[in-house]
């Protein structure tokens, strides 16, 4: 029951999103939207029993990926960078109208609902076998085949962020002409 | 309700909009976005398979590393986005000509 009402909302949040980035014209409006995305495909991960995977998704993704973008569109706003004065119910200004205090309210109850989940998993993993243990804590086992079978991708993943970085700063350095 | 035909659906969808995304927009770090949406299509693809069909891990390895590479795909491209703005003025993708003649 319960995973079945994480899996409506978090499939709900993810379909919605992803329309909501394809069709709205605000590229900012588009970065908030998919962050409501990818919240949603971190509670399919916890559906999934992938507990590892979605904290990684909500970390990596929504702390710094949107976030960046985010810096992004904010830096090369430019002149085709359009706001719009938009109010709720008239109270206060610049505060989001009703659809995205909707949008607010879902990810943050589809957020709630894939940590209880992830604790929940966390509890009976340490719990005697008494009861459905369906979803055990895959950390220690994602710990286990990142040293043993996949080491030479762990490796190589280090050497390719290591590389990003220093691309990024050496791109985005601003240059005397 | 919950199967693998239902998380291959809403894949589905999310590449779906990501390829709508990347082909439809004109402002590059709005293309940047519908590579973020494909990404996750194809993660949630592997872990989704993972769970129904082989019933082992290497699926959340795939997408744990497809996060890692998105990642760095996305801080070297914003950083792209960033210098190119500071050349040309604006981040329109039909501006961007100078690698043509």
């Amino acid at each position: 029951m319960f995973a079945q009402l994480l899996f409506a909302m978090s499939a709900l949040l993810t379909v919605g999103g992803a329309i909501a980035v394809v069709v709205t014209k605000n590229i900012m409006h588009s970065c908030i939207f998919l962050l409501a995305c990818l919240i949603g495909v971190a509670g399919l991960y916890a559906t999934l029993g992938a507990d590892f995977v979605a904290v990684t998704q909500i970390m990596v993704y929504v702390g710094g990926i949107v976030i960046l973008m985010l810096f992004a569109v904010m830096l090369t706003g430019g002149k085709d960078f359009v706001s719009r004065a938009q109010n709720l119910l008239g109270l206060a200004p610049s505060m989001g109208n009703k659809w995205t205090f909707s949008i607010a309210i879902l990810v943050s109850i589809v957020f709630l609902l894939t940590n209880i989940s992830l604790i929940g998993n966390i509890v009976r993993s340490h719990a005697p076998k008494t009861f459905g243990n369906d979803y055990p804590s895959t950390v220690s086992q994602i710990g286990h085949l990142l040293v043993k079978d996949h080491v030479l991708a762990f490796e190589l993943s280090s050497v390719l962020l290591l590389g990003a970085l220093v691309g990024a700063a050496i791109i985005a350095r601003p240059r005397k002409q | 309700m919950m199967g693998l035909a239902s998380y291959l659906l809403i894949s589905l969808i999310l590449f779906v909009a990501g390829l709508v995304v990347m082909i439809a927009r004109k402002n590059i770090v709005a293309i940047l976005l519908g590579i973020e949406l494909i990404l996750n299509a194809s993660a949630l693809n592997f872990v989704a398979y993972s769970r129904y069909v082989t019933n082992n891990l290497d699926g959340h390895i795939f997408s744990l590393f497809i996060i890692v590479v998105a990642a760095a795909e996305a801080a070297v491209g914003l950083a792209i986005v960033i210098r190119f703005f500071q050349i040309k003025e604006t981040v329109h993708v039909d501006e961007a000509t100078q690698l043509r003649n």
